[in-house]
Order: structure tokens, then sequence, then C-alpha cells
């Protein structure tokens, strides 16, 4: 039932097209993938239960929180922030040793060190025109160098137990969960109806164009990376509440499984294009798919391999589409 | 007469009957959108055939389909009597259609020769590179080009240069049938005959050559049959020489073309609203000065490279290496390389780059006409409905564009139609006090030019001013109240828009004379 909301019919576009024959085949193709994923979830043992579904956008809502703020880089036409996890880590790590100031001053913390290490990065590449992978890349050992050396390398433990609020499981789910619902919504509404949202789909299909016409092609650029790295520092807080612990490898693969959310849920990575809705979709159909392959028992690696092959197929989908439109 | 080429004439590549293409009732929809319906007409082998039609007439859509860049919904296109499925690019030249596009599609960062064999799908893997090196130079000789070496970069090439290399790429294909779009839109008229002459050689061996041209003249004069498209459909295919260009515009559009009235009005009381002074642009233009009056339209008119587009690309903002004093309304502007600080000084600028520079091609037209007024369409920064609903309908009105259509792509549009988004992008804006447009109606047929003119027209009654650069004269004889003639980066003269074209042609391709008090200076109204 969960992948209920990762099919296609749930994913809105700003633009609606009209339809040409071999689009629809293209639809056809998506529409039978998702029937096959679900026959071969309904058929696995205790895939359609209520504590499964719980467990899929449990596992989904982290790596969904921080795929909302790449949506913003990659709508905007930044294709991608490969320092996520470093940024993720830091803000974790300030926010569990800020707990003494009570939970809310230290997610607000956490949110200040996140948006300001992203938008400082989105200020370089609106402005200034730097390319993002190349930037992310660097940003990436920078931050997670500033962070050893602050802590010398030892883990950082949270100062008071304000943080275990956030591991609350209200109606047997994961706040993080609700969150992540909540935050999708609200992204998707800021996209769809603010003069920012439709600014940032202009700039990121046709930069120079954008600044021809005098629109604010650094400042909008900007303000998606500020949103973004507000979005990471929120998946810092609830992944350190979770480990009771940070340090530098807090993040994991955080990055390229946001990455891969993103694209799964069909926005193109060249930029102008994409929804929230479309990757909480990309997140929960990574979820389900890997909880399939779990159930019925392949290993880590197959998942891995598997949510490789989806990324994959999911992009040449959406390549073949824009072909189709766009000749 | 040229149905009378009997295969032995035409060449090898012919073996029966004498039309090489055989197009029959083609048709192609977008959505509810019928671009082009049961549209046929014949090329026959060694035919230099012209397509014409307005604005959304559907000439690009046919030339799409036989360059296989789109399916025909229905219709069937034959080649040598071969009925063709070109599924793509590559599949039609493999039938031998070659295209030379409408916008360029040569690479900057290759080499004249790389880019020659650019797309050629029987370019070998490993090429041999001295049999190449003697064929390309003989393609470049055939436009023209035999100054230019085949190692030079073409980011060193001009862009008149860069359609005839384009040119010379399609005619090196060995192709049956070679379509040419607009081939001569950015070209000087000295590298248009380069172009006129390529194509008739190719003609001569036995091509089928279809030319699609907004230039009647050179339609007339460079064809032997005129196929007229209007509303999707053929209108007459005609022997060139039973038409004129009136009787070929009443195809076109099926009654006389209205032209804006021409007014040329004394605007020496009227408020300065754009004062340039000083504009240099090093290496390219030299001290170009303007007192833009409101309600007043400006022509810059050069040919390539005379500076004309760098001083309107300059006033945009565009030009990092600009040296300018620029005040609007009397207020001082600091713009050079700000392109977002002119658009706060209320200047808009319509480039003469439509795809690159210009619309967001994948975004519905409504956004597209209301990109640059998100602003006045949003207060607190959240898009309020009501406004975006009643600006749209105006701006839609405005530009005469269908309504039903505001939430298609804009790239689903004709080029004419595009051009009016791009210039209703910038009109009916309290903010907008300066409409500068680069070759506002380029590749832009007539009957979308007159609706072009109109809203510029219209635009400057309401008391802006508008500034354009132009390289044809009936478009500055038109629109124009002020036209200023520009020749190797330095302003020649200025004249009221009743001067005789010749003058300003001249002034445009030879610049100022020696001895200037002689005939010009007795026809032309120079203002200072």
């Amino acid at each position: 039932m969960n992948l209920a909301t990762a099919a296609p019919e749930s994913v809105t576009r700003p633009t609606p097209p009209r339809r040409s024959r071999s689009e629809l085949v293209v639809d056809g193709f998506v529409v039978a993938a998702v029937v096959a994923v679900v026959v071969v979830g309904l058929s696995t043992e205790r895939f359609a239960t209520l504590a499964n579904a719980r467990a899929i956008i449990t596992s989904a809502s982290l790596v969904g929180i921080a795929a909302l703020g790449l949506t913003l880089i990659m709508i905007g036409g930044s294709a991608v922030s490969l320092a996520i996890s470093q940024t993720v880590a830091a803000s974790g790590m300030v926010f569990l040793s800020a707990q003494s100031l009570g939970l809310v001053p230290a997610l607000a913390l956490a949110v200040v060190v996140g948006t300001a290490v992203t938008g400082l990065q989105g200020a370089v590449v609106g402005y200034a025109a730097a390319n993002p992978v190349v930037l992310t890349i660097a940003a990436s050992f920078a931050i997670a160098g500033v962070a050893t050396g602050v802590t010398g390398g030892v883990s950082v433990s949270p100062s008071a137990r304000g943080y275990d609020h956030l591991n609350a499981t209200p109606g047997g789910v994961a706040l993080s969960a609700y969150v992540l619902v909540v935050l999708t919504l609200t992204v998707e509404w800021v996209l769809r109806r603010t003069a920012f949202g439709r600014s940032l789909y202009m700039v990121g299909e046709n930069r120079v164009a954008a600044r021809a016409a005098g629109m604010p092609v650094g400042r909008t650029t900007t303000a998606a990376w500020l949103g973004a790295g507000a979005l990471f520092a929120v998946t810092a807080a609830f992944t350190a509440a979770f480990n009771a612990a940070a340090n530098v490898n807090l993040g994991g693969t955080l990055t390229f499984d946001a990455i891969a959310a993103v694209l799964a849920g069909g926005t193109p990575i060249s930029g102008g294009r994409g929804s929230a809705l479309r990757t909480l979709a990309g997140a929960l159909l990574i979820a389900a798919v890997s909880d399939i392959l779990l159930l019925r028992g392949y290993s880590t690696g197959v998942q891995v391999m598997v949510k490789g092959l989806l990324v994959a197929a999911v992009v040449v989908l959406v390549h073949l589409r824009t072909q189709e439109r766009h000749p | 007469m040229q149905q009378r080429l009997t295969p032995g004439q035409s060449g090898p590549s012919t073996r029966t009957g004498v039309d090489l293409v055989r197009v029959e009732g083609l048709t192609k929809s977008y959505g509810s959108t019928r671009a082009v319906r049961d549209a046929s007409f014949a090329i026959a082998a060694g035919e230099i055939h012209a397509l014409c039609g307005h604005n959304g007439a559907g000439k690009s859509t046919v030339v799409k389909m036989l360059s296989g860049q789109e399916s025909p919904d229905g219709g069937t296109i034959s080649i040598a009597g071969e009925v063709v499925d070109l599924r793509s690019r590559q599949v039609a030249q493999r039938h031998g259609v070659s295209l030379v596009d409408q916008e360029l599609s040569v690479v900057p960062a290759l080499t004249v020769a790389e880019n020659l064999v650019l797309g050629d799908v029987r370019t070998p893997w490993v090429a041999p590179a001295r049999r190449s090196t003697a064929r390309l130079r003989s393609l470049l000789d055939g436009v023209g080009l035999d100054h230019l070496r085949l190692g030079l970069p073409l980011a060193d090439l001009g862009i008149g240069e860069r359609q005839l290399i384009e040119v010379a790429r399609a005619l090196g294909q060995d192709a049956r049938l070679v379509i040419l779009d607009e081939p001569t839109a950015t070209l000087s008229d000295v590298e248009s005959e380069y172009v006129y002459a390529s194509v008739r050689k190719v003609a001569a061996a036995g091509c089928a050559v279809l030319f699609v041209s907004h230039r009647l003249g050179e339609v007339l004069a460079l064809c032997d049959r005129v196929t007229v498209m209007r509303d999707g459909g053929v209108v007459a295919t005609t022997p060139a020489g039973e038409l004129s260009i009136d009787s070929l515009i009443h195809q076109m559009l099926g009654e006389a073309p209205a032209l804006p009235d021409r007014r040329v009005r004394t605007r020496e009381n009227a408020v300065i609203v754009l004062d340039v002074e000083a504009l240099t642009v090093p290496g390219r233009v030299e001290d170009f000065a303007l007192e833009g009056r409101a309600g007043g339209v400006y022509a810059v008119a050069g040919q390539l490279g005379s500076g004309a587009s760098d001083v309107l690309r300059a006033v945009a903002g565009l030009v990092p290496d600009a040296d300018l004093s620029l005040r609007v309304d009397g207020a001082p502007a600091r713009i050079a390389g700000r392109p977002g600080a002119a658009a706060r000084a209320g200047i808009a600028f319509v480039s003469n780059d439509r795809k690159a520079e210009g619309l967001f091609l994948d975004k519905p037209i409504s956004w597209n006409l209301l990109a640059t007024r998100l602003g006045a369409l949003a207060p607190r920064g959240v898009v309020s409905r009501r406004r975006w609903t009643s600006a749209l309908a105006r701006l839609l009105e405005l530009c005469g564009l269908d309504p039903e259509r505001a939430g298609h792509a804009v790239g689903s549009l004709s080029g004419g139609n595009q051009q009016k988004v791009f210039v209703g992008r910038c009109l009916d804006r309290e903010d907008v006090r300066v409409v500068v447009l680069d070759e506002p109606t380029r590749g832009v047929d007539v009957g979308g030019r007159a609706a072009i003119h109109r809203l510029l027209r219209d635009a400057a009654d309401r008391g802006v001013v508008v500034l354009f650069s132009s390289t044809e004269l009936e478009e500055l004889q038109d629109l124009a109240d002020v036209v200023i003639t520009m020749h190797k980066g330095r302003v020649v003269g200025t004249h009221r828009g009743d001067t005789a074209g010749a003058v300003l042609l001249r002034e445009m391709t030879h610049g100022r004379t020696e001895d200037e008090v002689l005939p010009a200076g007795s026809m032309d109204g120079r203002a200072r």
C-alpha cells in the first residue's frame, strides 16, 4: 500500500503536457513496472502488513528529508551537492553537543550550521557560477576536516537527554516520518505557489536566459541551497538522536542515497523540472523495493545492486519521455 | 521546366520519374493542435523548391518530419519512388536527407574540419587524415570560405561564417535532398550570395533542394517552384516565374498584409527617458551616444560585426567590459555586466538568440510571459492566483495568442509565436521604461513581423522607449522613428525613419564615404 503512493499517478509536474503515443508507451511501461512491484510485494510474506508499512516509511524518512533538500538544488539547475553526508555529520555533532541548551535551541543551532555551510556553497554557485560538483567535493573535505579537528576525532556524546524526544514513535510510526510528510507538503507548496519556486524552475531550466531577463539568478540559487541546508540539518538531528552519538561518519552513504531517491522520483539532474512529491515517491519506492528484497532473504549486496538498477531504469525512462516531448 | 528533366540529365541518384521527393497527405498534431494537415507536394531532382508561409503555417513541422526529427501522424514521404520511414536524423541522413538548421548546430570548441564531419553517419571511426583534408578543402571553397584554415577553432569565426560552415557540412553529405531552413537569416548579402551559389551547384548536380525562407525576394530569384503553406495546409505550388512578391504574400496571408501606419513624428519636446553617453566596448564599439525620448522608436542599423548588437547588449547590462554612462528617467545606473541592475533600472531585453538566451522552452507560455514580473504578481512572495490570471489574460490578448494554449510548453509554438511571447514578456509592465530588442523579428514571417511591429509601436505610444537593431531596410523604415547606422563599431549617421533605403544600406555596408556631401546628403533627413 505504500507502493500506491509511489505510483506515477501521485507524481505531479509543474506543467500538464499533452501526451503523445510514445509517451503513453513509456507511461505504460512505468505502470506495468509498478504493478509488477506491487504483485511481487503482495506475494511476499509479511510485506502487506501495517508493521511493514511503518518500517518502510521509517526507513525512507531520513533519506527522504535530505533528498527534499537535494530536490531544491537539482530543480535549480545546480545538479547535486556531494557534501550532504559531511554537512549532516557536522550539524549532527553540533546538535548533540548543544543538548545542554535544550532541545529546541540545539535544533535551531544545528539548522543554522547546516544552512550557513550549505548556503555559502550555494552563493558561490549562484553568484560566481562555480561548478557545484567540484565545489561540493572540496566542501565535503573542508567540512569533514574542520569537524575532525574540532572534536579531535572522537565521537560527540549528547550533553543532555532532550534529543530523545526525536526518537518518539507516535502511533507506532517514527516522528521523522511525520516530519517527512509535513516537509514534503511544505516544499511542494513553496515550489508551486511562491515566486521563488517558479523562478527556481526557470533558473534551473535556462540560467543564461534567466540572467538575460534580469531575474535574480544568484539570489534564487542561494535561497535554494539555504533551504537545502536547513533540510540537511533536520536529517542530521534525527540521525544523531537515533544514534545518540555523532562523529564525522554520521552521514554514512546519505549523499548517494539522497541522490538516488531524487533520481528514482524522476527528477532530471539537468534541472528545471521535478517536485517534492516525486522525491517522496522515489524515497518510498527505494525503501519498498529494499524491504521486499530483505523479506525475501536477499543479501545487502543484492539490495544495493537493485537500488542502482532502479535508479538507472528511472533515469532512462525520464530521459525517453523528455526526448519525446522535445525532439 | 524542371518537370521535363529526364533521368539522364538529373544525375545518377534518380532512377525513375521526375519527382525525387514526394510528400503525400502529411499530417501532424501536437495535442489538439493540428500543426500540419494533409500536406502534399513534390520536389524534382535538380529543382530548388521553396517552402513559404507565415507564423505557425507548418513549415518547420514539415521540415522536422522530412529530416527525421518528428514522425508524421499520417501520410507518406517517398524518396526516389520508395516510401521511407524517417525515424531519426541518422535514418534520414542514410536516406540522403541533409538539413541546414534554422538554429546553428555547429560546435564552437571544435575545429572547422571537425565541424564539417560532425554528425556525418558515413564518417569511419578512424579516418585517414590526408584523403579527407582534400575533400573538406573543396567543401569550404564551395561556400566561399577558401581563406579559412581547417584547423581553426570555430570559436574564432563570426556567426555568418559559422552558418556557411553548416551549409558546407550539409552539402558534403552527398545528399539527395538538401533542406535549408532559413540559411541566410543571419548572413550578410555577400555571404548569402555564397549560399545561393552553393545551392545552385548542388541542384545542378541532380539533388533536390528544399529552401525555407522569409526573404521573399531571394525565394523568387533563387527557386524554381514555390509551395506556400497556411494554417497547416498547402495553399499552392506555383512556378516562381509566375509569382510576384505581392502575389506570394497574398498566398501566404490570404489577404493583403496590413502594414502599420508609418508615423514620422517629431519628438523633440518629449522627455528624455534613456540617456546613453560615451558607450565603448573595447574592440567592438566606439563612443556611441543616444538620447531616447518617451514614445520614440530608435533603431541601430548595422550588419553583423558593425557593433549594433553590442550596443544593445551593453545597454541591457550583458557586456562586462562595456564602459558607458547611462541614465533612465534621469537616474544614473551602473549596469555594465549586471543585467539584474539594468532590469531594475527599467530596461527589458529581447535577445537575438531566443533559444539560448530567451525563453524557457520547456515551461508553459504563461510562465514565460510572466517570468519577469513575478514580484508584482506575488505579494509577500506567494503568487496571487487572481493577479496571475488577470495579468496573463491581458498579455495573451495583447500579443494575440490563443488562451487555450497558455498551458502548453512554449517550445511547441512556431518560431513567430515564440517571438511574440518573448516580446510580450517586456510589455504592459509599469516598471519597464526601455525595451531593447536585438533583431526583434529574426526568422519571423511577414504576418508575425507586422504583429510584433504593432506591439512595439503601441508600447512606444504608451511612453516607453523602444530601441532595436536590425539589418533589414523594410523593418527599419516601417518601425523606426530614428535610425542610427553603424559600421565597424562607429556611428555613421542618424536619420529619420523616412530616409531612403539606399542611403541606409550604403552607410551600413560601406560606412561614411569621403565625399558624403554628394547625393547621400540630399536624400537623408539627418537629424544632427
